[in-house]
């Protein structure tokens, strides 16, 4: 419906559009004894952009023909717009899909290759140019309709089979990691063009992706898929700033987190956590049932770790304590705007962020400050979230302020 | 003397031209990384430099030794691939061995460097296994021990590490780092991954449609392009440009532009400098401020996003800037304090600027801030 007659009255709408456009309830899938999705559960407003991230084959594209009705589920149903539909063909689903792995037809041009899904759903001739018009028209390539495939780059053939996939008539889009592969800059450009069309028709777009960026730059809402669950969802800034899981702090973000091997020991009435590099007091209070088994995982984002004069300009305040241990620089890497910086200190490996682009040079030995309140402390090996580092100074651990190794 | 230099280089494939006349020279005991999209010539021009290719026209030199029509193993130069190059069904140690025995090294020496690159590479505790026994990113430390351990004095370098896991690649950039501080070989190093040339290269060479466009330090190339495709190509999110026009004053030519919050005098400029220009400016340079300034412009938050590091990127309208939306990087807090929908205030700081002319080369130039309280001149780009 969108894209010819009824899109400018979309544009023009901007009343909030609510409802579930799609929903999977509880799937789940089985091949022989081997299990790859269990009891998913998502559902996809109406109008959102929906993004399913996780690592790779950790079973999107299986969810996703399960949606399509290229699979049926060993369990649970698929709904659009309330509607069970588990067990409807794929023809009678009228979802856009833009599939990861696309194949053009070689011998057709662009425009007829737009025009090959219209043509098989009997969309009548005359109807049917100005649909791809529109959709080369979103995907800036009305100048490529007339070329064939092998006269393309592999950006532009993309954008193709990303246009015949809009150019279903539905308002509801499946979108299967279609940047997979492409060139780091064309990804930048398409991820830019796709969150602009999605705002623009307003329809429901559900995304896959295992890259991390992509995701958060994507998502009205993000749902982490790991081990063929769905661990955590929610708004991408929700999940990142407050992971609720030690998986969803580990994939939710680029560079990845840090993690450290942690210990719960009772000390002066408070609950603290010890590591190889530092102790802390956490947030977690000696009653909690959380508390009752002591091995714990503690988490830091790479942003939290502020290293050279960054850490020496911090002020220690007993409002916002902060742990300063040295690290030896390991390398250094370059994206333009920051740095990554990998360091190590007493035998353990942290990631951190830097947008100084400072001059120390590799094996300087350097000082690291990290707030307490950037430590996330998760149980083991559950991977629940149990509590954070708290606002009180942190005790001198032997490690401390010392060189390592 | 390794210096690799090539004349007039031209390198066509039917109606295609890979290379157009390219002449440069690679720094001696220095790594040039060649860096560009996909069918930009780097390599090609690295296969010519090689000998895996001929060259349609045009000479490479090695030192003053013309090697166009040598054939590789003639050349005495070092390759490291892609997909690693190593001896099944030999241990480690013996691969890196192998050559140097077929060069008839002494005993002695051959242990010596072998010994060497081992543990450069950190290659010590596979030194006895068999390299059918290795993953992808360890078999690619071979092949780049072998080639260390002959001492060409030239190596070349194409996209090694881009097959490797990212355990590896993290090894295989410091090992590569360690190796060229230790060493002083002449290095070409091929890539599309604008980080690891970065991280990497002692200059980068940037090639666009069979041409270097600019060869400089990377945090040079990174601060000043001289072409809008290095802006664009280089960063994350590229550079960002806005078209502005120019006005003749008595005082000089200005530049008025919803984007600034006053007319801002230019200086510098060829007197045949078109009236339309256009201002670059890299996203992690632009400021937004939640109250206003004299140097700010109005603006409202579009979107925001969490990117690299927990930064957000901002998407912002500037008031009076039709069809074009603004982007701006800034650090985790200042991210999450913004909400869509808001006003918030936006400057273009001038001395990050640079200025493109309508064929997308730098131009020359020189800002005055009117409202600058030392009415000092600022130096369009003057950051390093």
């Amino acid at each position: 419906m969108v894209v010819v007659a009824a899109e400018p009255a979309i544009k023009s709408s901007q009343a909030p559009i609510s409802g579930t456009a799609l929903a999977f309830e509880g799937i789940g899938k089985r091949y022989g004894t081997k299990t790859v999705l269990e009891d998913v559960v998502l559902p996809v407003a109406e109008g959102s952009l929906t993004v399913l991230y996780g690592p790779p084959a950790s079973g999107k594209s299986v969810l996703m023909r399960i949606l399509m009705g290229l699979e049926e589920p060993t369990s649970g149903r698929v709904t659009l717009r309330g509607q069970d539909v588990t067990h409807r063909t794929a023809g009678d689903r009228n979802i856009g899909y833009i599939p990861q792995s696309f194949a053009l037809y070689p011998h057709f041009s662009v425009h007829d290759n737009i025009a090959y899904p219209l043509k098989l759903a009997h969309v009548p001739d005359r109807e049917i140019a100005p649909i791809v018009q529109h959709a080369a028209e979103m995907l800036h390539i009305p100048d490529l309709l007339a070329k064939r495939p092998d006269q393309l780059s592999g950006g532009q053939k993309q954008r193709v089979a990303i246009a015949r996939g809009l150019a279903k008539q539905s308002d509801i889009y499946v979108f299967d990691d279609p940047l997979a592969g492409l060139d780091f800059k064309l990804r930048e450009q398409l991820v830019e063009d796709l969150r602009d069309l999605q705002r623009e028709w307003r329809a429901a777009f559900l995304y896959t992706t295992s890259d991390a960026i992509e995701a958060l730059t994507l998502a009205d809402h993000l749902a982490v898929l790991a081990g063929g669950s769905i661990i955590e969802a929610g708004p991408p800034e929700r999940l990142y700033a407050d992971p609720q899981q030690r998986r969803t702090m580990a994939l939710v973000g680029f560079p990845p987190a840090n993690f450290l091997a942690g210990r719960l020991i009772h000390r002066n009435y408070a609950l603290w956590c010890e590591t190889a590099l530092f102790s802390f007091k956490t947030t977690i209070t000696p009653t909690d049932p959380a508390a009752a088994a002591p091995a714990v995982v503690v988490g830091l984002r790479p942003e939290s770790l502020a290293i050279g004069d960054a850490a020496t300009a911090l002020p220690t305040g007993n409002s916002d304590p902060l742990i300063r241990f040295d690290a030896r620089i390991v390398l250094r890497e370059d994206l333009g705007g920051e740095e990554i910086i990998y360091l190590q200190s007493a035998g353990v490996g942290l990631i951190a962020l830097d947008r100084r682009h400072g001059q120390e040079g590799l094996d300087t030995l350097v000082p690291v400050a990290v707030s307490a309140r950037a430590l996330f402390v998760f149980a083991e090996p559950s991977g629940r979230q149990i509590g954070r580092g708290a606002t009180a100074p942190p005790t001198s651990h032997p490690l401390n302020g010392r060189g390592n190794e | 003397m390794a210096q690799i230099r090539v004349e007039r280089l031209r390198k066509t494939f039917g109606a295609l031209v890979a290379l157009d006349d390219v002449s440069f020279s690679f720094a001696d005991s220095q790594v040039t990384c060649l860096l560009g999209p996909s069918g930009c010539g780097k390599t090609t021009l690295m296969r010519i430099i090689a000998g895996l290719e001929q060259p349609t026209a045009g000479e490479v030199y090695f030192g003053d030794r013309r090697v166009t029509h040598l054939p590789p193993r003639k050349r005495e130069i070092g390759m490291v691939f892609q997909y690693p190059v190593v001896y099944k069904g030999i241990d480690v140690y013996r691969n890196i061995e192998l050559p140097l025995l077929s060069e008839k090294i002494d005993a002695r020496e051959r242990r010596r460097r072998v010994d060497e690159v081992i543990e450069l590479l950190g290659l010590g505790p596979s030194a006895k296994l068999d390299v059918s026994r290795l993953d992808n990113g360890t078999r690619q430390k071979v092949a780049v021990a072998r080639e260390v351990a002959r001492q060409p004095q030239i190596i070349l370098f194409d996209e090694p590490i881009t097959n490797v896991d990212a355990a590896a690649k993290l090894q295989l950039k410091r090992a590569f780092k360690e190796l060229t501080r230790r060493l002083s070989q002449t290095i070409v190093y091929v890539t599309h991954d604008q980080t690891e040339a970065m991280t990497l290269a002692d200059q980068i060479a940037l090639m666009r449609d069979g041409q270097i466009v600019q060869c400089d330090a990377p945090r040079t190339l990174y601060n000043q392009p001289v072409d809008r495709f290095g802006g664009w190509f280089l960063g994350n999110p590229g550079m960002l440009f806005v078209d502005v026009d120019l006005r003749a004053t008595d005082a000089g030519p200005v530049v008025a532009s919803p984007i600034f919050a006053h007319l801002v005098p230019i200086s510098g400029l060829a007197s045949a400098t078109p009236p339309r220009v256009t201002v670059g400016i890299r996203p992690e340079h632009v400021r937004v401020a939640a109250t206003p300034s004299p140097t700010a412009v109005p603006a409202s938050v579009v979107r925001t996003s969490i990117q690299i590091g927990g930064q957000y990127l901002i998407t912002l309208r500037i008031d009076g800037l039709q069809d074009q939306s603004i982007k701006a990087k800034v650090e985790p807090a200042a991210g999450a304090a913004l909400v869509p929908g808001e006003p918030v205030w936006v400057e273009f700081p001038l001395d990050r600027i640079s200025l493109f002319d309508p064929a997308g080369h730098r131009l020359d130039a020189t800002f005055a801030a009117l409202s600058s309280p030392t009415d000092q001149p600022t130096a369009l780009g003057a950051h390093r």
